[in-house]
């Protein structure tokens, strides 16, 4: 990795500090939140939720459509860069933005269902698929935002995915071997869990992939 | 002998309203290039080919010997950019873009970037949010040219500027110039300005090159010549007119080729030779250049 690069995936983290921080900050309220009674934990969670997609959302928007819109994307691509190079150190960039957040975030929550008696170990594995749904979900955002041209296509990607959230909680939350554990004493990592976070490693990959190879490739990028 | 610092040939690119059509285009080392164009012609489509931010559709460009876009990168090591639209990043200090730009670029002159800062009266704690129109510019240029760049690609820089901070500008693209080894190409519509500083002029028209030539040569060929006709008389058939205005016995011709035989073909009837400034070529040059395409 050369030093542009480099200096450009800290730049990322300068100029997103405070949204990372904000996000931190809301993900572990959102668990202490959680861990004060029922209406806390439904609270809580609805906050936990909240604050990874919406980490997502303003950061693919701000650090991609907002640099291009207000032409410091100029700025960036006058430096001794490549296409590739740029494209390359953006999704780095803005994936570790993301992955301070959401990696406390989730780390929280497996904290607050292990530590926590009212709230059953056996819920562990969702809570995971669901994190990992959710930097997969982010890396889907980021990917379409990398190949939008316009924020009418942004806009449709961030509604497209938000609903995607939802859609992961209803299909997998009562599949078998899913259900059938999650409210018991034990975590139990089973098939299922590992078939569900091999595709969503996928998505993930190629997600994150994508832009790297193909917008990379554009003839026209400003 | 150094290369060229930009060499464009037959260049073209194609968007759906608009082709940059059989560009080609020569800056010498040390040369100051003036770019000159009607909103639209294609000037910022061509720099940004020569920065290899867009790749052509046919052609061949090459900067500081480097062959665009393939080399970019490399080739930006030593080219610097500014454009009229250029923004700095949100959420960050003015000090901090400094830091930044400095550690990519082991030519930063610190001494001569804290001297851009007192003259352009900036400060590093501003954030680039609050910076005003000219200030925001100040600060792209200052950290353009604290870089050293070997070749300056200047997007109407000028744009948008208050006459005060124009001067503060293009008095300071003045004291780049003085190292002979730079060369500058530089955009604009403005023609005060690229008169100021250009020796060397290409106008631009709807995509294509209308004239190139050196500053000087401009001035020289062109000029507004007034006649008054004898009664009865017919103008005598001239060459080289670009355009007549006639109004009864008053004639006013402009040539693109004038010369002392020129007005001595015209004898008694001259009235008045008149120098022509650069705006007044650039409009007569442009109007012909469409006259001739049938547009």
């Amino acid at each position: 990795m050369n030093i542009v690069t480099r200096k450009l995936i800290a730049k990322e983290l300068h100029v997103n500090r405070l949204l990372v921080g904000g996000g931190v900050m809301s993900g572990v309220a959102s668990v202490v939140l959680a861990a004060l009674g029922q209406l806390g934990f439904s609270i809580g969670s609805l906050i936990w939720l909240s604050t990874i997609i919406a980490m997502g959302v303003i950061l693919a928007l701000y650090g991609i459509m907002n640099e291009r819109k207000e032409h410091s994307l100029e700025f960036i691509m006058s430096l001794p860069l490549s296409v590739s190079d740029y494209v390359r150190a953006k999704m780095l960039g803005l994936a570790l933005c993301f992955f301070i957040a959401w990696s406390i975030s989730v780390a929280g929550a497996l904290v607050l269902v292990f530590a926590k008696d009212s709230v059953p170990d056996g819920i562990a594995p969702y809570v995971v698929l669901l994190g990992v749904f959710m930097l997969a979900n982010f890396c889907v955002v980021l990917c379409g935002t990398m190949f939008a041209r316009n924020e009418g296509t942004t806009t449709l990607i961030v509604i497209v995915t938000n609903m995607g959230v939802t859609i992961f909680m209803f299909i997998v939350a009562p599949m078998k071997g899913i259900h059938d554990f999650m409210w018991g004493p034990v975590p139990v990592w089973n098939s299922a869990f590992w078939a569900v976070l091999g595709c969503e490693l996928a998505v993930m990959v190629i997600a994150f992939c994508l832009p790297i190879f193909l917008v990379a490739r554009r003839r026209d990028f400003l | 002998m150094e290369a060229k610092h930009i060499e464009m040939h037959g260049v073209r690119k194609t968007y759906r309203f608009f082709t940059l059509d059989d560009l080609s285009l020569e800056l010498a080392p040390g040369e100051v290039m003036g770019f000159v164009g009607p909103n639209g012609a294609g000037k910022s489509t061509t720099l940004r080919l020569a920065m290899g931010l867009v790749t052509p559709d046919a052609g061949e460009i090459r900067v500081l010997g480097q062959p665009m876009p393939a080399a970019s990168a490399s080739a930006k090591r030593e080219v610097g950019y500014v454009s009229a639209e250029m923004l700095l990043l949100p959420n960050a200090t003015l000090g901090w873009h400094m830091d930044f730009v400095k550690a990519i670029y082991p030519s930063w002159d610190d001494a001569y970037a804290m001297t851009l800062v007192k003259r352009f009266n900036l400060r590093r704690e501003q954030n680039a949010r609050s910076l005003s129109l000219g200030e925001r510019i100040k600060a792209v240029l200052l950290l353009t040219l604290a870089r050293r760049p070997r070749l300056l690609i200047l997007d109407e820089p000028t744009t948008g500027l208050d006459p005060v901070a124009r001067h503060e500008v293009i008095s300071e693209f003045m004291d780049v110039l003085q190292d002979d080894s730079r060369s500058v190409l530089f955009s604009s519509h403005n023609t005060v300005d690229v008169e100021r500083i250009s020796d060397r002029i290409t106008f631009i028209d709807r995509g294509r090159v209308v004239e190139s030539s050196n500053k000087e040569d401009f001035l020289d060929r062109w000029r507004r010549i007034q006649l008054q006709l004898p009664e009865g008389a017919a103008l005598p058939a001239l060459p080289n007119i670009v355009s007549r205005n006639v109004d009864g016995r008053f004639v006013t011709l402009v040539t693109d080729r004038f010369s002392e035989g020129f007005a001595a073909l015209l004898g008694p009837n001259v009235r008045e030779v008149q120098r022509m400034n650069l705006e007044e070529i650039f409009v007569a040059n442009v109007m012909r250049h469409r006259e001739v395409r049938g547009s």
